[in-house]
């Protein structure tokens, strides 16, 4: 990155404060959605808030609170067996990781697949899983390993978990809420709010439409950018942890050189994820959860 | 409107602000304080395991290794040295003499296929390592903290009330020139 966390703490509550930020937005977008829904159905805007907003709320509350188990059903892991040795050093990184930040030690997970990969999850540093693939620990050095591992630990220390889960059930909300209004109105139900009561309501129903069909996108937009900042964001201060750039941008290398096989888990799941484990974005895209392995591996070296 | 009025009403504005501002600060250096101590309870805690691990390392390669008095005598006496440290700097430099030790002896018992092949020998070898990359690491986080600290209250306008609570910097954990040595090993 090219603004070097030269100060991590300042960064850190940068990170914190955008967090806030972030998650404030989303809601407030999801309260937009729910406002021009209640506009296009007819409904009085200050009853579908009433209703809509807590109904909102609730369900992120929700998503949330289940978010760590079902990403790690969903991811198929185990917990990491001391017995077994490449699982044990996995565990001593993990440690080691959680030192240099001076964070709690995170619970150690692994997941049986061949590609390289790994993910954090967890509602706060206090309470949170590192999952690193099988693949990681037999293709990965020790420096690599230890890349990984201290992106993954940026993620926790950057809550980019809360926000990602945030934002994640922000967007499921708006997409569900605008398919929803859109059928209503093809079947006509929205038309007694609407046409009788003169022109200028048009116009707003019109913009509220435009709204409705636009907010699914942008929200999907907005939540795209922000997972591949929090990837740039992870990748610096995961070199910061290590003071070694070139053992992640090592195994970025790798990562870029192993095809994703048979990848496991829901494509929910995927921007969590190190690498995207369904396909390697090799040209920035706004539709990819994550920046292309180049840029990222540049940065790195140029670090 | 009353000048006074509006004129009090500022400065009251301003005392609130410096006042919340202060608090914030206030909060901030005793926070970072902790996380330094806190830092070295971390350490600590690596250099007393790193030391325990010691004696059963020496039980381990006592039968295999009775030729080499002077790698292991090395280690034990370094060893002692971490337990016998005054001064976090002591005992970080008392620490790098044991990792100097111990390259060493890890170094000569790649000549000792039968101690190489010794489970517990290999297990503690890993146990070690850890350790040692725990204390690297957490003497990192400790200079960090130091820096973090030592920053905020020298920067103005930090400063003032940095003195005002008598806040001195602290020092950061050098690394002595011998850890970067690579260990000399004879046969």
């Amino acid at each position: 990155m090219e603004q070097q966390p030269r100060l991590i703490e300042d960064h850190i509550r940068k990170n914190k404060r955008d967090t806030v930020v972030i998650c404030m937005f989303m809601v407030i977008l999801l309260f937009s959605v729910i406002f021009m829904v209640g506009l296009i159905l007819g409904a009085p805007p200050i009853l579908t808030m009433m209703i809509g907003l807590p109904i909102a709320l609730f369900y992120i509350f929700i998503t949330y609170s289940f978010s760590v188990q079902s990403v790690i059903s969903a991811a198929g892991a185990r917990p990491a067996n001391p017995q077994n040795r490449e699982e044990k050093l996995l565990i001593y990184k993990v440690e080691e990781m959680a030192l240099a930040a001076g964070l709690p030690t995170p619970k150690v997970y692994v997941q049986e697949s061949r590609d390289i990969n790994a993910f954090a999850t967890g509602h706060n540093p206090g309470d949170s899983i590192i999952c690193a693939t099988t693949g990681t620990l037999q293709q990965l050095n020790t420096a690599e390993l230890e890349g990984v591992i201290g992106h993954e630990m940026s993620h926790i220390r950057n809550r980019d978990i809360l926000v990602m889960t945030v934002t994640v059930g922000v967007v499921g909300a708006i997409a569900l809420l605008a398919e929803i209004a859109l059928r209503m109105l093809f079947w006509g139900g929205a038309g007694r709010g609407g046409g009788k009561k003169g022109e200028g309501n048009i116009i707003i129903i019109v913009i509220a439409i435009i709204f409705i069909i636009l907010a699914p996108i942008f929200s999907r937009l907005t939540y795209l950018a922000i997972s591949r900042k929090r990837e740039y964001l992870a990748d610096a201060d995961g070199a910061y942890l290590t003071r070694n750039p070139e053992g992640l941008a090592k195994a970025l290398e790798k990562i870029k050189a192993d095809f994703p096989d048979d990848p496991k888990g829901s494509k929910t799941v995927a921007p969590l994820y190190i690498a995207n484990p369904f396909k390697r974005a090799l040209r920035d895209s706004i539709w990819s959860t994550h920046p292309p392995l180049d840029e990222r591996i540049r940065r790195l070296r140029s670090m | 409107m009353d000048l006074t009025l509006i004129i009090g009403l500022i400065v009251l504005l301003i005392v609130v602000v410096v006042l919340l501002w202060f608090f914030s600060y206030y909060n901030r250096v005793i926070r970072y304080e902790n996380r330094i101590d806190n830092a070295w309870a971390q350490i600590d805690v690596q250099l007393k395991r790193r030391a325990d691990l010691i004696p059963n390392l020496m039980e381990t390669v006592k039968g295999y290794m009775n030729h080499e008095r002077q790698t292991l005598e090395a280690v034990t006496k370094a060893r002692s040295a971490v337990m016998t440290a005054k001064s976090p700097q002591e005992s970080i430099n008392a620490d790098n003499m044991l990792t100097g030790a111990l390259k060493t002896l890890f170094a000569v018992s790649e000549s000792y296929p039968d101690l190489k092949a010794n489970q517990n020998f290999l297990q503690l070898q890993d146990e070690l390592t850890h350790t040692e990359e725990k204390i690297a690491y957490s003497r990192q986080h400790f200079n960090d903290s130091v820096l973090q600290f030592n920053n905020t209250i020298e920067t103005f306008p930090g400063n003032i009330f940095a003195n005002m609570m008598r806040k001195k910097t602290r020092e950061m954990l050098q690394i002595p020139e011998a850890s970067r040595e690579v260990p000399k090993v004879s046969f």
